[in-house]
């Protein structure tokens, strides 16, 4: 990063001098005009961090007249005047308008003193100014962020093809059918990577169920978990202290539980209750159907997971930076803190094993929509939402 | 004239030898306890004040049980704090219990609370079970399918580590697949260094069979006595009877190598059956 200095003065000699004293200074990048029309024309182009303004620019100008318009131009620009009447000034308005500083002409103006006062001024701009880049860059990319989210936010309710209620009782219609099982439950636990377990159950109806506040560990579920295999339980009698039943499992005369291979960090148990006796048979039926049982929650479970991902992480990014921003103090400097919130983004997408696989087709319908509606206006998206909803109808009327 | 040549494998010879593995005489004498005989449930840890509640119940006290955890992402196990990460282990370690009351039980927990566990941990139980507690037993109610266990170097690994649990003179009992013979299991299809069990129901927890088909060697009572599932016959429940067994008949004799107690259950097995 280029620290930029202007030089305004009608005096060649002086511009060349004042441009030759600058050449050694690392990191500064010299600009040189003679009047004000050339140094407004330069800052209209390039940014400039300091200005040193000659007071008497010749042709009725001066220097602080300059600054007032340069001032428009760059709010943030900083100044030094050089003149030779430095007892005419106006301290206040010069103040105000970024005079930082005042070189006199006709005493101490040498190379040591032109440049510790260029010096002295940039050290004070260089913070200013990449605090500045920064809260604009975090301020950009708070923007990008948020341009995203209604994206996510499309994209994830254009992929709930299958709504979990209709998944678990799909399921359950077909297993309670086939096994003789009076009810059932579908037991899901969430591991996320870092963040604490989530349990839920779901009935037969495909309604949530209360799952009570029973560790996983003690339950049936994570017995299953271990066996890995469908599990019978034919003869539930005296009370057994190795377990805690869920609220839905209490008083049942029979169960049989099998796991559920849905998606990594999910586990998913199959629990069939109250049939007088299940047999080997309906051990096998379950351990058939569980892969296709799998599949048709895989849909509604991880893809609902994936979409949380996406939330989640992109409601990581906007709290990262409102962090970043807040807890930036004056004068200190943080190299890249956006680099940090796109790390925390990342890390977010890697815990992912089950990406959208057809992000394509979803986009896709988001831009026709949006075209739609650009063209033709929020009418003609309404009627599009009714011809869609009428397709919805006669597809679920033809197929089920 | 030649000298006839002595029938050492005569009937008569076996069957002298057969008697003197009378089960009767072995699993019922009152020293065989298990007293002395330190044993490592490789599972899903064990639910310490579930058992000292069943102890309790009889009158007695739990002999105590040490532990740790075994993680894939941690190089050094973690302390066990005497809870089980899913009831299969302490099902297990009760069973090992009944039928050795005063074995000295090793919780190596190697589930942890993804309900699943990787090859590797488990071999860093079972080392850990050798090194660090010196067992003389150990018991993995576990096993990886076939299909699972397709990388050669992997299964190498687990074998190398079951080999060397035989080089020094430690038993160990491995279940077999519940779907055995349709579908192996490892480590219980290594075969010859362990000693893979299969399920069967006998009248009688002390009983158990010879019953060799493919690669898995003995058959003992797969019922457990409390915990969910327990009931159900399975590999899980008999290898811990197996290795009860094998505890009773440690503490009467503490020195025997492997083979001599796989001859033992071998000789056992066929008077059992007789």
């Amino acid at each position: 990063m280029t620290e930029t200095v202007l030089i305004v003065d009608d005096e060649d000699g002086v511009r060349r001098t004042f441009q030759e004293w600058l050449a050694g200074m690392p990191g500064v990048t010299v600009y040189a005009a003679a009047d004000a029309e050339a140094a407004l024309r330069i800052v209209n182009e390039v940014p400039i961090d300091l200005t040193i303004l000659d007071w008497n620019l010749g042709a009725g100008s001066d220097g602080l007249q300059l600054l007032e318009d340069l001032v428009e131009f760059q709010p943030e620009i900083v100044a030094i005047l050089v003149t030779g009447f430095a007892n005419q000034a106006t301290p206040l308005d010069a103040l105000r308008m970024g005079v930082r500083d005042y070189l006199d002409k006709n005493q101490d103006l040498n190379r040591a003193t032109f440049l510790a006062a260029v010096t002295k001024q940039l050290a004070k701009i260089i913070p200013a100014k990449r605090q500045r880049e920064l809260n604009r860059s975090l301020a950009d990319f708070r923007e990008a962020v948020a341009k995203v989210l209604p994206l996510v936010q499309g994209s994830a309710a254009l992929h709930d093809p299958l709504p979990l209620p209709v998944a678990v009782h799909t399921l359950f219609r077909f297993l309670l059918t086939a096994t003789g099982a009076k009810s059932g439950a579908l037991v899901v636990r969430h591991l996320p990577q870092g963040a604490p377990e989530t349990a839920a159950a779901y009935g037969p109806d495909g309604n949530a169920l209360s799952v009570g506040t029973v560790p996983f560990s003690r339950t049936l579920g994570a017995s299953v978990v271990s066996r890995q295999e469908p599990c019978i339980m034919n003869r539930i009698g005296a009370p057994d202290d190795s377990i805690e039943w869920l609220p839905f499992e209490q008083g049942r005369s029979t169960i049989l539980a099998a796991p559920l291979r849905v998606g990594p960090g999910l586990h998913v148990i199959l629990e069939l209750f109250d049939k007088p006796e299940f047999v080997d048979a309906d051990k096998k039926l379950v351990a058939a159907t569980a892969d296709v049982g799998a599949e048709l929650l895989r849909r509604a479970l991880t893809e609902r997971q994936t979409h949380r991902l996406l939330f989640d992480a992109v409601e990581a990014a906007l709290k990262a930076s409102e962090e970043v921003t807040a807890t930036l103090e004056p004068g200190r400097i943080h190299e890249s803190p956006t680099q940090a919130v796109l790390d925390r983004l990342k890390q977010s997408f890697g815990g992912d094993d089950a990406p959208i696989t057809d992000g394509e087709t979803g986009l896709r319908l988001l831009e026709a929509v949006r075209i739609l509606a650009t063209r033709h206006g929020s009418p003609a998206v309404d009627h599009c939402l009714i011809l869609i909803e009428s397709l919805r109808k006669l597809l679920d009327s033809t197929h089920g | 004239m030649k000298r006839p040549v002595p029938m050492f494998d005569s009937p008569e010879t076996f069957d002298d030898l057969l008697a003197r593995f009378d089960p009767k005489r072995w699993l019922r004498d009152p020293r065989a306890t298990g007293e002395g005989i330190r044993v490592a449930v490789i599972d899903s840890g064990i639910e310490r004040s579930v058992l000292e509640d069943r102890y309790a119940q009889r009158g007695e006290v739990l002999p105590r049980i040490e532990g740790a955890v075994f993680r894939a992402n941690s190089p050094a196990p973690l302390p066990y704090d005497g809870h089980q990460s899913s009831p299969h282990g302490t099902t297990v370690a009760d069973i090992i219990l009944s039928l050795a009351p005063k074995a000295t039980l090793f919780s190596a927990d190697v589930f942890g609370p993804q309900g699943s566990c990787e090859v590797e941990t488990v071999i860093a139980g079972l080392r850990y079970a050798m090194d660090v507690w010196n067992v003389k037993v150990v018991n993995l109610s576990l096993g990886v399918p076939e299909h699972k266990l397709q990388l050669l170097p992997k299964r190498n690994q687990l074998l190398r580590a079951i080999e060397e649990a035989y080089y020094r003179d430690v038993l160990v009992f491995a279940a077999a697949h519940n779907d055995h013979p349709v579908t192996k299991s490892y480590p219980a299809a290594f075969g010859p260094p362990l000693i893979s069990v299969d399920k069967a129901l006998f009248d009688d927890p002390l009983q158990f069979a010879y019953a060799l088909r493919d690669q898995v060697e003995f058959q003992a009572h797969s019922r457990g006595y409390f915990g969910p599932f327990s009931r159900e016959p399975a590999t899980s429940w008999a290898t811990p009877h197996l290795a009860g067994i094998a505890a009773r008949l440690l503490s009467l004799r503490p020195t025997l190598k492997p083979f001599e107690i796989k001859a033992i259950l071998y000789w056992m097995g066929l008077a059992l059956k007789a």
